[in-house]
C-alpha cells in the first residue's frame, strides 16, 4: 500500500480515541475535548463509523432474559417534555415582554468567580454532558456543556453568534427531579468557559437533571431562582 | 414481532425511543442486544460484568436517544460506539494495564475472516476487512486487537514486547493508512 499522508494531531487523537487505546485520564480529556470542541467530536465521529463494521466480525451472544429486566427496573421516565412544560410554568410572566427571536445577542458579561470549592474526596465521577438545543422551529443546538464531578466544573460552549443582541444575556439553569430551576450563571455568547460549580449545587448536576437557558435582561433574572424570559434553549445531562 | 433490522427502520425505533416509547426500546434491545453483548463480552471477558455494563447501555441509549442524529451516523455504529466507551471504561476501572483473559467459549471469528466471508462482506464492512488486510501483518493485529480487546497502548506494547511509541507509531500510521485506503 503506498505511504498515506500523516493524521494531524487532532485526527489521530480522534482516531486512537475511537480505536479505544487512551488510557482513562486521556479518555476523560478526549471525552471533555468532545464535548466543547466540534470539530473534534466530528473526527472521532468520523473514526467510530469506519472501525464500526470490524465489530461484525463477533459472533452474536444473546444475553439472558435477566438483562432486559435489569433494563426496564432503571429506566427512567423520559422528561423531555416534561421538563419544557415545568419551564413554561416558571418562566414568569415577564416573558412576553421580551423576544423570543434572541437566541443570538451580545453582551460580555463577566462571570463572577464562585466561593472557593470546599476539598472533598472526589467521588470516582464520570463526566456527564448535555447539548441543549433549540426549543422553536427545528431542534438546533446552540449550547454543549460538560459536566465533570471530580473538578465540579462545568463546561459550557455557547454556539451562538456574539454581538446581536445586547439588551439581553443567556442565562443558565439546572433543573434536577425536583422540577425547580437553580441559576448557574450567565453564559457568554460565541465562548467557551469553565463555570466552577458552588457545592449547593452539585447534588443537583446529576444524570437526568435539565440543563436549561433562558433570556434575560443584563445582570441575569430579576427574580431569585426562577427564569423570568423565554427559555431558548433546554437538554439532559447523560453520561458521556 | 419481526425484529427491525435495516437502518432505516432501526432509525425509526431512535425516533419513537427519544419520544419515550418502551416498546421501541424492547425491539431496538431484540435487534441489537447480541451484538452489544457480543461486543461488551469480548472486552470484559466476564459476563457479569458485561451484563452489567450491557443494561447500562440500554439505559443509555434511552437516555440519550434524542442526540442520536441519522444524517450522521448509523444506528448500529452509534449504539456499539456506546457499548464499546462502556466496556473500556469498565476495563480501565481495573487498572491501566488491565485486559481480559480472553474466555474460551466466545466464539469469535478473530483471525482475518476466510475468502468466503470476504466474498460475502458487503459494502463497508467488506471495504474495512479489505484495507485492514492490507495493512502489514503486524499492524493489523495490533489495530484489531485495540478495537476488540479495548487495550491501552501500554498494555499492547508489554504483550508484544514492544517499545510503548513504537507500538504507538505503528497504530498512528496504520489508522492513516486505513483511512487512505477507505478513501479510495
Amino acid at each position: 500500500m503506498s505511504e498515506a499522508p500523516e493524521l494531524s494531531e487532532a485526527e489521530a487523537l480522534a482516531a486512537e480515541h475511537a480505536l479505544g487505546v487512551l488510557t482513562s485520564a486521556e479518555r476523560r480529556d478526549a471525552e471533555l475535548r468532545v464535548a466543547r470542541d466540534p470539530e473534534f467530536a466530528a473526527l472521532v465521529e468520523a473514526w467510530a463509523e469506519r472501525l464500526a463494521p470490524m465489530a461484525d466480525q463477533l459472533a452474536p451472544v444473546a444475553p439472558p432474559p435477566s438483562v432486559w429486566a435489569a433494563v426496564l427496573r432503571s429506566l427512567p421516565a423520559n422528561d423531555n417534555l416534561a421538563v419544557r412544560r415545568g419551564l413554561r410554568f416558571w418562566r414568569g410572566a415577564t416573558a412576553a415582554s421580551l423576544t423570543l427571536a434572541a437566541a443570538s445577542f451580545a453582551l460580555a458579561v463577566f462571570v463572577g468567580s464562585r466561593p472557593p470549592l470546599t476539598v472533598q474526596p472526589p467521588p470516582p465521577g464520570q463526566l456527564l454532558d448535555a447539548s441543549l438545543v433549540s426549543q422553536s422551529g427545528q431542534p438546533v443546538p446552540l449550547f454543549v456543556a460538560a459536566y465533570d464531578p471530580v473538578r465540579k466544573a462545568l463546561i459550557v460552549t455557547s454556539l451562538v453568534t456574539a454581538n446581536t443582541d445586547p439588551a439581553h444575556v443567556h442565562e443558565l439553569w439546572v433543573i434536577p427531579a425536583d422540577g425547580k430551576p437553580r441559576p448557574l450563571g450567565i453564559i457568554q455568547p460565541g465562548k467557551t468557559q469553565a463555570m466552577p460549580m458552588p457545592d449547593r449545587y452539585v447534588a443537583s448536576l446529576a444524570e437526568g437533571s435539565a440543563l436549561a437557558v433562558s433570556v434575560e435582561p443584563p445582570g441575569g433574572s430579576p427574580k431569585v431562582d426562577v427564569p423570568t424570559g423565554p427559555i431558548t434553549a433546554v437538554g439532559k445531562l447523560a453520561k458521556i | 414481532m419481526a425484529v427491525a433490522t435495516t437502518p432505516d427502520a432501526l432509525s425509526a425505533l431512535m425516533g419513537r425511543v427519544a419520544g419515550g416509547d418502551r416498546s421501541a426500546l424492547r425491539q431496538l434491545y431484540d435487534a441489537t442486544s447480541a451484538k452489544l453483548f457480543a461486543v461488551c463480552l469480548r472486552i470484559l471477558s466476564d459476563r457479569e460484568e458485561a451484563q452489567d455494563v450491557l443494561q447500562e447501555v440500554y439505559v443509555t441509549i434511552w437516555r440519550r436517544a434524542d442526540r442520536f442524529d441519522a444524517g450522521r451516523a448509523s444506528v448500529m455504529t452509534w449504539v456499539s460506539t456506546i457499548a464499546r466507551n462502556r466496556s473500556i471504561d469498565r476495563l480501565r476501572a481495573r487498572g491501566p494495564m488491565a485486559y481480559a483473559d480472553q474466555v474460551e467459549d466466545l466464539e469469535i471469528a478473530d483471525e482475518a475472516p476466510g475468502a468466503e466471508a470476504m466474498l460475502e462482506a458487503k459494502g463497508e464492512q467488506g471495504r474495512l476487512q479489505n484495507c485492514l488486510s492490507e495493512l502489514d501483518a503486524r499492524t493489523e493485529t495490533v489495530i484489531r486487537t485495540a478495537f476488540f480487546e479495548g487495550v491501552t497502548y501500554e498494555a499492547i506494547a508489554r504483550r508484544m514486547e514492544a517499545p510503548l511509541g513504537t507500538v504507538k507509531s505503528w497504530v498512528r500510521r496504520g489508522l492513516a493508512r486505513l483511512k487512505g485506503c477507505l478513501q479510495r
